[in-house]
Order: structure tokens, then C-alpha cells, then sequence
């Protein structure tokens, strides 16, 4: 088997979706999502494989079209990663979805949805392995329609569903035209569209040209991606897609936006100056402060995951823009950390926010809520729910032994290497930068604690009549496939680092796993480039654990610097797990099997003051828990009081305090406030234009003939 | 803020000197009535003027049942044959309780922790309470801590009548606390009910909710009896004979 | 203005009401219809500057008597406004919308009794919680069964907590009745909505003990008893209160002896009690010195009071006629003597935290009860002379023989914690003024005279250290107590408790508790 031709078995199977899709009945609906989704996806994921660890790439033209460029297919070690992501999410979101329709077959339009995903999934990967800049938009731009109309699929189309909606494609249409503009200034400049083309020519173009395309890629592919400032349409779009939707849109589609800014401004057109990188790092920074700001203070579960992956995205590309510094800067093997450091995050995150909103779809068809204030207590009626929401709280929130910890620990580490950098602007803001993103690590820890202790643990406060139970195996399955992905990626961080650095390699300019994965085992061949002193000392420190036994470099992500500092900074998710699994069993042994072995273990009631019933208006709400933060940040904020009124029976009787206040982001504010009220103020002059009077618009048409002809006769020059 | 330091030094070192010797200071506690030989008639009176019921009469003898003693010196005050008071505060037993056996525990023997609970108390008993830690009695100075919850409390201290409204959450403060445990009743009330022992809404003290192994009566007992009711608890102490001891002050008449 | 003028504005413009006044016991007994109440209590409380003491209910044979007690500075005097009604009418106009010092009491009848209040927002879940009690049980009513009461108890399982604030995400955050070190059994539900607390309500009556049922058909030597040990840190003064209550239906004089040193006694106890509230207030701020300090005076003068009467709470001192022994000269001269090296003691604590910015950092501008809080609440006793509400009983409505004696009443006019230390602190020194001119004038003689009970009633009243008491007696044929109702004055500041505590932080709320020094034992009952 080849990359190649598993990429069509994957595009003949979408097409099977499709037709099979217009001609089985509703109830069925949900079974061909199930089947043709997973046997595509698992194809995909296969060929990602292929071409990542194989290094099975290939170059395919397609057809010449003239005047503008030859459609090719493209796949490198970089795109296969994608595909290999993109089939991850892809499989388990097509099992959710096939849950979702069943449930549903009755009331909703299956054949529409299955239509609109299969054309998504293709459309998806046609971005991944466009080769030349028309076929990138073309598929862009199918992917981008088909977004929003799944966004508006479903029965009831409510209001803001359809703002929300309308809101995503005009962004996303802006987005695109800023891209293609990009592309176009490159393309004129380099003499080609061919990416291929591009890239030979791109060492020749000067500084206005790289600023340009830059900043109309960044900002362009920027708002698929979810950056500051031009994401205000993501919370509003994610809140309302419907439940099988949105994992793919938060899982695969978030994706894109970050594949468009790499290609372009790492692959494409590398680095010359610090200048771009800078950008990338702060705005990164900014989105992703922000975005945990929201997340920690919003009670809905969906808005808060949708504010939570701004945030992610805000990491990975603060991942670039400092890899993009390090190349301009020629320090290749830090460029080749970030970069590792920025997809492992990408790749992390697609995993545990598809796990999570899977969690979240689970807990709203079951109790008909999404308010972290009305839930609480559900662990005891959806165990195995919890159990999977948790294993994705946990990664998200960057703590070991899951992913999210080694990404964001390697991005962390990345800033701090800025120590090697020469300007003292790039340093500062490294540093800024830094601090920044520990900030938001930190709330993202506070952030998601509430979000599991709030829904999952405490006192239940739903209703009494209200039903709760286990939600079906076909949600419950890809959760469990996503939680397991989510350990596995954490619990083996040096087999996914040599992987990620062999796709990254042709961006850096050197290996990641050179960089990062020292080969202690002694099976590898490299073992013996290393000094034997320093194999000797992490020896007795156990770091050749395992050696005769697993394949591979080693255990331990370390990064080595020169003679005077051996060791910049080096851990071991691996070896952390094993002294996490025996110090708990020790613990234990000791103290259950030994000193309390003849005690018996009683369980009562939990100690609530001696009040006669605790009742679940007396625990704290989610409000109550993220409080802190919204009046320490209250400067971003910047809440208006709507009402705040006491009032009075009988002079002095206290009947009732009202208080109230609204928040309107920043972002809304700074941004789109002040394009609304443009667009609006243009339209109305434009509106003068449209008096209803004949004679006036046949001048138009007789004026704007005039100016034509004068026009073609200027030009017309000999 | 130096001058607290200074001020603090100055004042000296009030600790009493109890467990490890008598305390002879006056106003420490207000006694108790003892048993004496009266005639029949005498005793009669005696008999009748207690309003609890603190005296039986038999052959010859009037015997003070002083778990019931709510300190209205009614028998020593404007009466002809007054009864014999003792100014002791070793005034604490052990009732073995009905599910704990009543072995002393080692682990208590060095500190404690306390959970005082308030179960209906008219504010005296409470207050002693809160002396112990002034620094004449410094209960830390003989390991006795007092801590807020139950879940890491070794003795519960319940002062007054078991009122109705608070039963629950005296039981649940019992049944709160882990095992091993020992429950004080500190107090008249807490022991029969005291003044309030007709209510409708107070039980007849605390045994009638939980089972009780140290009783310290008095209305209120003063703090060095409470102190010798804790010191009991922990085994400190060896239970009390009927009769009092021998290093205990006391008089056989109140000088009023 | 005087009871004369009183008559004459009350005649002026409700002229079908009845105006008894009594010039022997001070007091002018206003009939009135149940229409015309609470316009008149009204003016009375708001208009001419009279405080609103007791609202005392009494079943009788046939019909209801409602009692409501106010009173005003010494040419004043009492007056009780009576309203009646047929037993089987249970409804009463509230009078809370001008006399809101009246609020618990109402709500007080109504579980106690039964009646219902018109116009009261707020009936209910008193002093019977709805959680533990069913409706209807009316425990105080002359046919009250207790057997058959506790037999079939149905509590409401639907209770919720008395919501106010409205807010997204608000919650109640409960504080007891378990809490804390060591402190008296009170349930607080804090409405809150993570970062300062916006509305406490306390809930009460985890300790009551229903004393006033205890007493009926009891003799006064046994219900003497209960008055003591009721709210036993101010067992002096509030059995004094019912003594003076019974002397006054028995029409009995007590010799001078008994008098001085009954107010020697009671002076001894206000210094004793103040010294145990500042040392609650320095152990709230955790200054641990100071905590020390304060408690090594209170020690002091527990031992102080002991060994002057035997009982470091001074029971069993007081009897009906006077007193029940003789306390010697010289115990008394040595009693005061050790009284006043105590005070100095104290004047030296006051000066030292007087400069402790640390400590009052967090006692300045922290629960601050304004003047015309205080006195719509009807608060009383040192908290309200915090707030520039200085009506001190001794003064006012001077018993014992207070008239004679020379001292001053402090007031403050910032109302926070600062002002209520102050106030304590001024309150000791006096207090010593008091002993010391007691201690002077006093001679000797019999210090019990012996009185025949009779029928009657009558309302006994003490300066208490936490504020003005209040006990009704009414005696029947035998002898026997008939009704004994008791307003302490924890009842009054308890209901003004949460004026200093709306929109404060978590970590200030034990500090406003111990500056209001409030008995729960005392609000109980």
C-alpha cells in the first residue's frame, strides 16, 4: 500500500458516502455515516502514515489550466501529519455522528448532513494535498460553504443561528479573499503558483513583498484559525452548530486556518526577519490570554470550549512565530523545538477539544442543559462519561501524564530559550510573551477544574424529574478512543518527537530529534555519537531504562547545550508515569495493607455544619468558583451594570436585590463595533445612490460607459 | 508593635499549677454540696428546699446527688441546718457508656483535639469553656486543642440541654467524628437537663442522644473542672473514688 | 415631653381611645381598637421620641391582650397600648411599617400563638423552623398538648432558604449551626456570589428552650431560678429584672442594704461581661497578646465575682425581697479594691490598642450601623450608643435607686466597630464609678424583706450589660406565674445584626460578630 492510492480509495469512498447517502432511507442514515466514514478515514490515517513514517510523498499535476497554473497534488512528510490528525478526529467524529442521527433519524435530515460531510471531509483533504495555489483556494473556498451550511443544518433555525452562521461565512469569505490576495502578490512575485515554483523563487523576494504576504496569510488564514482580531465570529459560530457538528469543526476545520500560516510563511516564504515572528508570537499570546480569560469566567459549556481553543490556537501560534524567530535568526535546532513544540500542541489539542466537546454533546442530550450552574453531580448517573470528560480535562489543562502537558511544556521551554537570541526587542518580548502564556496555563488549569467539578462532581442541580443516564456506546467509543489517544500521545512523547521533527526537518533547517531526543537506548545506531561520560551519567539515572526492550531513541525529551551547560532542560512523561504508577501503588501497599490493615473503613455523610439537609442552592456555582477571576481581570472586562436594585416592602423589609452586568468582549468592541458601524455608514451613502429615479441611473450606465472607453483608448497605447 | 511583646513579658506567668498541684486561689470554683448526717427533720428540709432533687435521705444520712446540682445555694443559704459544702473542682466521673468499652486509649494520652458543641447551653458553660484557653488554665500546655470540625476531633464537648432543634446536628457532629472517640458532658444541663428539664423542647441532657463517657457537673463547672473532666477522658486521671480525695481544700460550711 | 401632654395629644386625635395613667408605677395604659393601632404606635415610636420595649401577647379566659411597650426619657415614663380581641379572631394589624422594632416580636406571636399580622411581609419560619416543625403548633396557647405536638411531626421536606438576592450564579452559603471554635449554635445563610458576601440572614432559635412555657404555673422562687440560668453571662440582670417585676405586684419595698448591693453587683457583672466582649474582639482579630491580656481580666473578675458571692456568675445570690445573704463590708471593699486594679489593667489595654494600627484597621469603617438604622431597628445597650442612640435605662428609667448615683452614659457617633470597643471601654470605667459610690453609701441593715404574693402583673426593667431588659410577670390567685414573657437584648440587636454585615468580605464577618456581642442564649430563650 501507498500514499497515493490510499488518498483515492479515500476520496472514492467519501463519493460512495454521498451516493449511498441520497438513496438510503433516514433511519439508516446514521449506519452509512458509521461504516463509509470510518473505512475512509481509516484510510486516510493509514496514508498519513505512509507518507509521514515512510516518507512516502508524491507530487501528482492534474490538469493545466491556462493563464493560471497546473492543479497538483502535493504530499510531503507535512501534510501527512495533518491527514494523519484530520483521520483521527475524523473517525471518532463519525461514529459520534452516526450516534447523533440515529438518535435523531426521526426529526432531522440525515441525507443533508451525510452529503454535507463527506463533501467536508474531501474538501479538507484536497487542502492538505494541494500542491498549487488555485487548487488550495478552490478547496478552501468549497470547505468554507460547506462549514457554514452544516453550521445551519438542523430543524429549528433560531436567530442567532443564522447571525452566527451569516457571521461565519462573511469572515470566512474575508479570510479567504485575504488569502488569495496573498497568494496572488506571492504568486505575481515569484512568477508562478505552482507551491513548488514558489518555493524555488522565494529567496529572491524583498522585504515588502514578505511583509504583505505575510500579513494578509497570517490574518487571512488567521480567521479560519481563530486569532485575535479577527475571530470574534468563533464563539458565536460554535455555540450554535449543532452537537455532531461541532467536533469536527473545533478538531479538523480549526486545523486548516494553522496549516495555511505554516505552508505559507514556513514552507513557502521561511523567515528572513525577526519581524513577522514577533507578530505572530504576540498576537498569539493575546489570543490565547483572552481566550482563557473568557473560558474561565463563561458558564455555557460549548462557548467556554470555543473561547478554551482560541486560546489553544494562541499557543500554537505563538509556537510559530517563535520558530519562525529562530529561523530568521539561523538558530536551527530551536526553530526545529518550537516548531515541534507548536504542532505536538495542534495535534494535542484536535484530540482532547474533539474529546471534550464529544463530553460536552453527551451531557446536553442527556439533561437538556448546557449551564454549568444547573448541572453538577452527573459522575454518579454517566460514570464512564466522566471518566473520558476527565481524561480530556486533564490533558487540556497541561497536567502529566497526558499530551497536553508535553506540548505545553516545550512551548514553555521555547520562550525561555530566547536567552540565545541577539536583539534585546526580540528578547523582551520572549519574555512578555513568556509570562503571558504561563498566565494563561495557569487559568487554564482553573478554568477546566471548574468546568469538570461544576458539571460532573458535587451536588446534582437539575431537576428532580429529570432522567439522567449513560450516554449510548457510540458516543461513548470514540471518547474512549480520543482519551486513550490523548495518554498514549503523553505517556510516548520521544516516538512522537522524531516523527513530528522528520516533517519538520525541510522548515527548521534541522532535525528535531536531533534536537530534543537524545538516543540513550543502545539498539540505536546513534547511541554511539553520544559522550560516554554523559551516557554514564544518565545511566545512574536511569534514562537507558527499557533499553534492550523498546524500540526507538530513548525515554527522555532532553534538550543539550554546549560544553558549559550540559543539559538545558530535559523530562520523562515515560519514566513519570511508571513512578507515578509505584509510588501509588506503594502507597498504598503501605498504608491500606499495613498500618490501618486491622481498621475498618466506614462512609458517612459528608460533614456540612449540622444543618438538617443540604440543599444544592447552598454549593458553589460555577459563577461563584470563577468569581475571582472576573473581578482580578475586571479591567479587561470592563462589565457594564445593567440593574442594580434593592427593593423595599414596608420600609425597611429587604425583598429583593437585582443586580445584573453585561460584558461585551474586547475584541467585539475594538473590532467589529467599529467595521459594523463603517460598513453601515458606507452603505448609507451608497443608499443615496438609490432614489428610484430612471434618469438617473441610465447616467450611471452612460457615465460609466465613458469612463470605459477612455479607459481602453489610454491603454490601448502603441 | 514591640509594646505587646514587652506588655506580654511583663505580665508573667499566671498559669495555674493544676494537674501537677492544688490551686488554692479564691473564686476558682464555686463548690458543692456534700453528704452529712442530719436528723430526720433537718434532713426533710434539706430535702424539700433543693429544687432539683439533689438530695436523697436514708437512715440517718442525706446524700448529694451532685450530677444535679444547679448552684442555688438554697440548701446553705437562709436555712437553719445548712448542708456541708466542699470547695473542690475534681468533680468529674465516668459513666461507662453503652457501645465504647471504656479502656483508656494511648493515642490520646498525649493531646487531643475538642469539638465543643453547643447544644441549647445558656452561655456560663460555653464561657468556661472559653477560659481554658486564657492563660491561667492554657489548656495547650497539656496537649487539649480545640478544632472546628468534627472529622479531626478526638473527644466531643457538649454543653447544655440537648434543645430539640439541635439534635440533629449534635448527632450528626457525633457521627461525624471517626473512631476512637469519647464524648464529654460538661454541665447541670448537659447531664440532667438542669433548670430546663421539663421543657418540652430539651431532653433530659445529652445521654439521652449520645452515649456519654466523661460527666462534669456543676452550673457551670468551673474551668479547672473541666479541665480534670478532659484529663479523665485521656487517662490522665484515675476515675474518682466516691469519696473526694485527700489533696482537695474544702470546708464544711460556706462562710455565707 | 410628659405624660400629661401625652394624654392630652393622644385624646386630641383619637378620641374614642382610653387613657389610664398611673402615676404610682409611671405608667399610661392606652386602650385602643385594633384599627387605630399602628397609626398610634407609630406616632409614638417615630413622632414623640418613645422606644418600643415589648409587644407582650397573653391569652385570657375569652379574649386576646396584646401589650404593646414603649417607653421614653423619665418625665415620659411607660406607656402601654392594649389591644384586644375575641379568641376566635386571630387577626392583628401589623404596626411594622412604622414601628419596625416590632418585627420579631410579631413574628414571635404568630408561631408562638397563632395570630396573624396584616400587612407583615415576612411571617413564618421563625422561631418554630418549617423544617423541623409542621404548621399550626402553637406551643404557647393554654391548650397546647407538647406530648401530642412532638408525636406527629411533619416537617415541610420542600423548606428552601429565604432568597433576597437575585443574581446569575448566586448562591447561600450556610455557616453552622456547628461552626467555628468555640461559639454558640446559630445558623448563618450567607447570599453570596463568590467574592463578598451581598445578604446574611442569621437563623435562630436553634437553642430555644421555650422558657416562657417553662415558667407558667411555677412559683416565682422557681421561676427566679430559670431567669437566672437562662442567659447565664448576665444571670444577674436579668434575674434582677424579674425580682424587681414580682417586689412590684407584691408592692414591696426592699431595704436600702439590698438595693446598694444589688447594684453594686450588677456593676460588678456589666465590668465583667464588657471585659469578655473586648476579649472576644481582640481574639476575632487575632491579636493574640491583647487576646491574652483580656483574658486574664476576665479571669480576674470571674474570680472577683466569685469569691465575692460564691459563684463566679453570681447565682443564687438574688431572692425575692432582695437578696438571699448578706455580703460583709469587707468583702466588698476588697471586691471593689481588686475591681479597680482590674480597670486599670484595662485602661492600660485600651491605651495600647488605641495604637495598634493593625488591629484597628480591621475593626475602623467594618460594620457600620448608622444612626437612623439603629433606631427604626430599636436597638439597644452599647451597640446602639455606637450609633448616637444613647437611651440607657439607669438613666431613663432609673430603678434601684440609679437616680442618686452620679455617672455618665458614652455615646459614639460612627457606629462601626471602632465606636463599639470605645464604648465598652467607657462603659468599665463607669462602671467602677458606680461601685465605688455604691460601695460609699452603703449601711447597715436586713437585706431581705419578706413579701406575700399576690395577683397581678407587672413589667420589671434592668440596664443589662448588652442593652435594656425587659420582664412581664403576671401573677394569678395562687400565687403562681400566669404569663412570663422576657425581651432580652440580644432580641433587638440579633434583628439588626445584618445592617453591618450587607457586602462585606468573608474574613471581616467573625470580627462584625464579636463586636455586636450578642447572646444567643439571651435571643433564644
Amino acid at each position: 500500500m501507498e500514499t497515493q492510492p490510499l488518498i483515492l480509495v479515500f476520496f472514492a469512498l467519501c463519493g460512495a458516502g454521498i451516493l449511498l447517502s441520497l438513496g438510503t432511507p433516514a433511519s439508516r442514515q446514521g449506519n452509512v455515516m458509521a461504516l463509509l466514514g470510518c473505512l475512509a478515514t481509516t484510510a486516510l490515517i493509514v496514508a498519513g502514515a505512509y507518507g509521514l513514517l515512510a516518507d512516502d510523498t508524491f507530487s501528482q499535476p492534474l490538469w493545466s489550466l491556462p493563464g493560471l497554473a497546473t492543479l497538483t497534488l502535493k504530499v510531503d512528510r507535512l501534510s501527512a501529519v495533518f491527514l494523519m490528525v484530520t483521520g483521527l478526529v475524523l473517525f471518532s467524529a463519525s461514529l459520534f455522528a452516526a450516534g447523533e442521527l440515529n438518535r435523531d433519524s426521526g426529526r432531522s435530515n440525515g441525507c443533508a448532513f451525510n452529503v454535507l460531510m463527506f463533501g467536508l471531509y474531501s474538501s479538507i483533504v484536497l487542502v492538505f494535498i494541494a500542491g498549487d495555489a488555485v487548487l488550495f483556494l478552490l478547496a478552501w473556498e468549497v470547505m468554507s460553504i460547506l462549514c457554514w451550511l452544516l453550521v445551519l443544518w438542523g430543524r429549528d433555525l433560531e436567530n442567532d443561528r443564522v447571525g452566527a452562521g451569516y457571521l461565519l461565512l462573511a469572515m470566512g469569505e474575508a479570510g479567504t479573499l485575504a488569502a488569495a490576495l496573498g497568494f496572488l502578490v506571492l504568486g505575481v512575485n515569484a512568477g508562478s503558483l505552482d507551491f513548488s515554483g514558489i518555493k524555488s523563487s522565494a529567496v529572491g523576494l524583498g522585504t515588502g513583498v514578505r511583509w504583505t504576504v505575510f500579513l494578509l496569510s497570517f490574518f487571512g488564514f488567521g480567521v479560519k484559525a481563530g486569532l485575535v482580531p479577527v475571530n470574534f465570529w468563533l464563539p458565536g459560530a460554535y455555540t450554535v452548530a449543532p452537537r455532531a457538528f461541532v467536533p469536527v469543526l473545533a478538531g479538523a476545520t480549526l486545523n486548516l486556518g494553522l496549516y495555511g500560516i505554516l505552508r505559507v510563511n514556513a514552507d513557502l516564504l521561511p523567515a528572513t526577519q525577526i519581524g513577522p515572528g514577533l507578530v505572530a508570537l504576540v498576537i498569539g499570546t493575546i489570543s490565547a490570554l483572552l481566550g482563557i480569560l473568557y473560558a474561565t469566567t463563561d458558564n455555557d459549556l460549548k462557548t467556554m470550549l470555543a473561547h478554551s481553543s482560541i486560546e489553544n490556537v494562541g499557543i500554537i501560534v505563538a509556537g510559530f512565530g517563535a520558530g519562525m524567530v529562530f529561523v530568521a535568526t539561523s538558530h536551527p535546532a530551536l526553530a526545529a523545538i518550537a516548531f515541534v513544540a507548536a504542532l505536538y500542541h495542534l495535534i494535542n489539542h484536535s484530540l482532547y477539544k474533539t474529546l471534550l466537546f464529544f463530553g460536552v454533546g453527551a451531557v446536553e442530550t442527556q439533561t437538556g442543559t448546557r449551564d454549568m450552574d444547573k448541572l453538577g453531580g452527573l459522575i454518579k448517573w454517566m460514570p464512564l462519561t466522566a471518566a473520558a470528560f476527565l481524561a480530556g480535562t486533564l490533558a487540556i489543562a497541561a497536567l502529566p501524564p497526558f499530551n497536553g502537558f508535553v506540548s505545553e511544556w516545550l512551548t514553555l521551554q521555547t520562550m525561555l530559550r530566547s536567552s540565545e537570541l541577539s536583539s534585546t526587542g526580540a528578547k523582551i518580548t520572549f519574555a512578555l510573551c513568556g509570562a503571558g502564556l504561563a498566565l494563561t496555563a495557569a487559568l487554564a488549569v482553573t478554568c477546566f477544574a471548574k468546568v469538570f467539578a461544576m458539571s460532573f462532581l458535587g451536588m446534582r442541580r437539575l431537576d428532580k424529574d429529570q432522567i439522567v443516564t449513560e450516554a449510548k456506546s457510540s458516543t461513548l467509543a470514540p471518547m474512549a478512543i480520543l482519551a486513550s489517544l490523548c495518554f498514549a500521545f503523553g505517556v510516548l512523547p520521544t516516538y512522537v518527537i522524531p516523527a513530528l521533527g522528520s516533517a519538520l526537518n525541510p522548515l527548521a533547517g534541522e532535525s528535531a530529534a536531533d534536537a530534543l531526543v537524545p538516543p540513550f537506548f543502545a539498539s540505536n545506531p546513534a547511541h554511539n555519537m553520544l559522550p560516554p561520560t554523559f551516557v554514564d551519567d544518565f545511566h545512574n539515572l536511569g534514562a537507558q531504562v527499557g533499553q534492550n526492550i523498546l524500540p526507538g531513541r530513548g525515554l527522555v525529551v532532553m534538550h543539550r547545550g554546549g560544553v558549559e551547560n550540559p543539559v538545558v532542560f530535559a523530562m520523562s512523561t515515560s519514566y513519570m508515569l511508571i513512578a507515578l504508577i509505584v509510588l501509588l501503588l506503594l502507597t498504598w501497599i503501605i498504608i491500606r495493607l499495613w498500618l490501618t490493615r486491622s481498621r475498618k473503613l466506614a462512609r458517612c455523610e459528608r460533614w456540612d455544619g449540622g444543618v438538617r439537609n443540604l440543599l444544592p442552592e447552598m454549593t458553589y456555582t460555577a459563577t461563584g468558583f470563577s468569581n475571582p477571576v472576573r473581578v482580578i481581570f475586571d479591567a479587561v472586562f470592563r462589565p457594564t451594570t445593567v440593574e442594580d436594585t434593592r427593593e423595599t416592602v414596608a420600609e425597611h423589609f429587604r425583598a429583593a436585590i437585582r443586580r445584573e452586568k453585561e460584558r461585551i468582549h474586547p475584541v467585539d468592541k475594538l473590532v467589529l463595533h467599529p467595521i459594523k458601524s463603517a460598513a453601515l455608514w458606507f452603505a448609507g451613502l451608497l443608499a443615496k445612490m438609490h432614489h428610484g429615479r430612471f434618469n438617473a441611473y441610465a447616467a450611471y450606465a452612460l457615465i460609466t460607459l465613458l469612463i470605459v472607453l477612455v479607459v481602453f483608448l489610454l491603454f490601448q497605447s502603441p | 508593635m514591640s509594646q505587646w511583646v514587652i506588655n506580654g513579658l511583663r505580665t508573667g506567668i499566671k498559669t495555674t499549677a493544676y494537674p501537677r498541684d492544688v490551686e488554692g486561689a479564691a473564686g476558682v470554683t464555686p463548690g458543692l454540696p456534700c453528704s452529712g448526717k442530719f436528723d430526720a427533720a433537718s434532713g426533710k428540709e434539706l430535702v424539700d428546699c433543693c429544687p432539683t432533687q439533689v438530695f436523697t435521705q436514708l437512715n440517718g444520712t442525706v446524700s448529694a446527688d451532685t450530677r444535679r446540682c444547679i448552684h442555688c445555694y438554697r440548701c446553705v443559704r437562709g436555712i437553719e441546718h445548712p448542708v456541708g459544702w466542699e470547695q473542690t473542682y475534681e468533680w468529674a466521673t465516668v459513666r461507662a457508656p453503652s457501645n465504647s468499652p471504656n479502656d483508656f486509649i494511648p493515642a490520646f494520652k498525649q493531646s487531643i483535639h475538642i469539638c465543643v458543641v453547643d447544644a441549647g447551653d445558656c452561655g456560663a458553660c460555653l464561657n468556661e469553656v472559653k477560659q481554658l484557653n486564657n492563660p491561667y488554665y492554657n489548656m495547650h500546655r497539656l496537649g487539649f486543642f480545640i478544632t472546628p470540625s468534627p472529622r479531626h476531633a478526638d473527644v466531643l464537648l457538649v454543653v447544655g440541654p440537648v434543645t430539640d432543634h439541635m439534635r440533629v446536628a449534635l448527632k450528626k457532629t457525633y457521627d461525624a467524628m471517626p473512631t476512637p472517640k469519647r464524648v464529654v458532658a460538661v454541665g447541670a444541663c448537659a447531664l440532667t437537663g438542669g433548670v430546663f428539664a421539663e421543657s418540652f423542647v430539651c431532653a433530659k441532657g445529652v445521654a439521652d442522644v449520645l452515649p456519654v463517657d466523661v460527666e462534669v457537673p456543676g452550673n457551670p463547672p468551673p474551668p479547672l473542672a473541666i479541665l480534670h473532666g478532659l484529663l479523665l477522658a485521656v487517662g490522665r486521671k484515675p476515675p474518682a473514688s466516691l469519696a473526694p480525695a485527700s489533696s482537695e481544700i474544702k470546708t464544711n460550711a460556706m462562710k455565707l | 415631653m410628659n405624660r400629661t401632654e401625652l394624654k392630652e395629644q393622644i385624646k386630641q386625635r383619637w378620641p374614642d381611645v382610653r387613657c389610664d395613667v398611673d402615676t404610682a408605677s409611671s405608667m399610661c395604659e392606652v386602650k385602643c381598637s385594633r384599627a387605630v393601632l399602628p397609626e398610634l404606635c407609630g406616632r409614638l415610636f417615630l413622632e414623640w421620641n418613645f422606644s418600643f420595649a415589648s409587644l407582650i401577647v397573653e391569652e385570657g379566659a375569652s379574649e386576646w391582650q396584646l401589650r404593646y411597650c414603649f417607653y421614653g426619657e423619665q418625665e415620659a415614663g411607660w406607656v402601654h397600648v392594649l389591644a384586644t380581641a375575641q379568641l376566635a379572631e386571630k387577626t392583628f394589624p401589623s404596626i411594622v411599617k412604622f414601628v419596625h422594632a416590632a418585627d420579631w416580636h410579631e413574628r414571635e406571636a404568630e408561631d408562638l400563638f397563632g395570630l396573624h399580622f396584616e400587612g407583615h411581609p415576612r411571617l413564618g419560619d421563625f422561631i418554630l423552623h418549617d423544617d423541623a416543625w409542621q404548621e399550626s403548633v402553637e406551643p404557647m396557647r393554654h391548650h397546647f398538648d407538647p406530648h401530642a405536638a412532638m408525636l406527629h411531626r411533619k416537617p415541610d421536606a420542600d423548606w428552601r432558604p429565604h432568597r433576597v438576592v437575585q443574581e446569575a450564579g448566586a448562591f447561600v452559603m450556610p455557616v453552622g449551626p456547628k461552626f467555628s471554635g468555640v461559639t454558640e449554635s446559630v445558623h448563618f445563610l450567607l447570599e453570596t456570589v463568590g467574592e463578598d458576601v451581598i445578604r446574611s440572614t442569621p437563623r435562630l432559635f436553634y437553642k430555644w428552650r421555650a422558657i416562657e412555657k417553662l415558667a407558667e404555673g411555677k412559683t416565682p422562687d422557681e421561676v427566679l431560678l430559670i431567669a437566672e440560668r437562662f442567659a447565664a453571662t448576665t444571670a444577674f440582670a436579668h434575674g434582677l429584672a424579674f425580682c424587681q417585676a414580682v417586689e412590684k405586684i407584691c408592692d414591696v419595698k426592699i431595704p436600702t442594704r439590698a438595693q446598694i448591693l444589688r447594684i453594686f453587683v450588677a456593676e460588678l457583672e456589666r465590668l465583667r461581661q464588657h471585659a469578655g466582649a473586648i476579649q472576644e474582639i481582640c481574639e476575632s482579630t487575632a491579636l493574640v497578646v491583647a487576646t491574652s491580656q483580656a483574658g486574664i481580666f476576665e479571669e480576674d473578675l470571674l474570680r472577683i465575682s466569685g469569691e465575692l458571692t460564691g459563684h463566679r456568675y453570681l447565682f443564687g445570690l438574688l431572692a425575692l425581697g432582695g437578696l438571699r445573704c448578706d455580703l460583709p463590708n469587707d468583702a466588698c471593699r476588697h471586691a471593689l479594691k481588686k475591681s479597680q486594679d482590674a480597670l486599670k489593667q484595662l485602661n492600660e489595654l485600651e491605651k495600647r490598642l488605641r495604637v495598634s494600627s493593625s488591629f484597628l484597621d480591621r475593626l475602623e469603617e467594618v460594620g457600620i450601623v448608622t444612626h437612623p438604622n439603629a433606631m427604626a431597628y430599636g436597638l439597644l445597650g452599647p451597640i446602639a450608643r455606637a450609633s448616637g442612640l444613647v437611651r440607657d435605662l439607669r438613666k431613663a428609667q432609673p430603678y434601684l435607686g440609679y437616680e442618686d448615683i452620679e455617672f455618665d452614659v458614652p455615646s459614639e457617633q460612627e457606629g462601626d466597630g471602632y465606636a463599639r470597643l470605645r464604648i465598652l471601654f467607657a462603659e468599665t470605667k463607669q462602671s467602677v464609678r458606680i461601685m465605688e459610690q455604691a460601695f460609699a453609701a452603703l449601711q447597715n441593715g436586713s437585706v431581705r424583706e419578706p413579701l406575700q404574693l399576690r395577683a397581678g402583673a407587672a413589667l420589671g426593667w434592668v440596664e443589662a450589660p448588652r442593652g435594656g431588659t425587659f420582664h412581664w410577670v403576671r401573677l394569678d390567685q395562687s400565687g403562681r406565674i400566669a404569663r412570663y414573657r422576657v425581651v432580652t437584648p440580644s432580641f433587638a440587636n440579633w434583628h439588626g445584626f445584618h445592617l453591618a454585615v450587607e457586602k462585606f468580605a468573608f474574613q471581616d464577618f467573625p470580627i462584625m460578630l464579636s463586636t455586636f456581642d450578642l447572646s444567643v442564649a439571651e435571643n433564644d430563650r
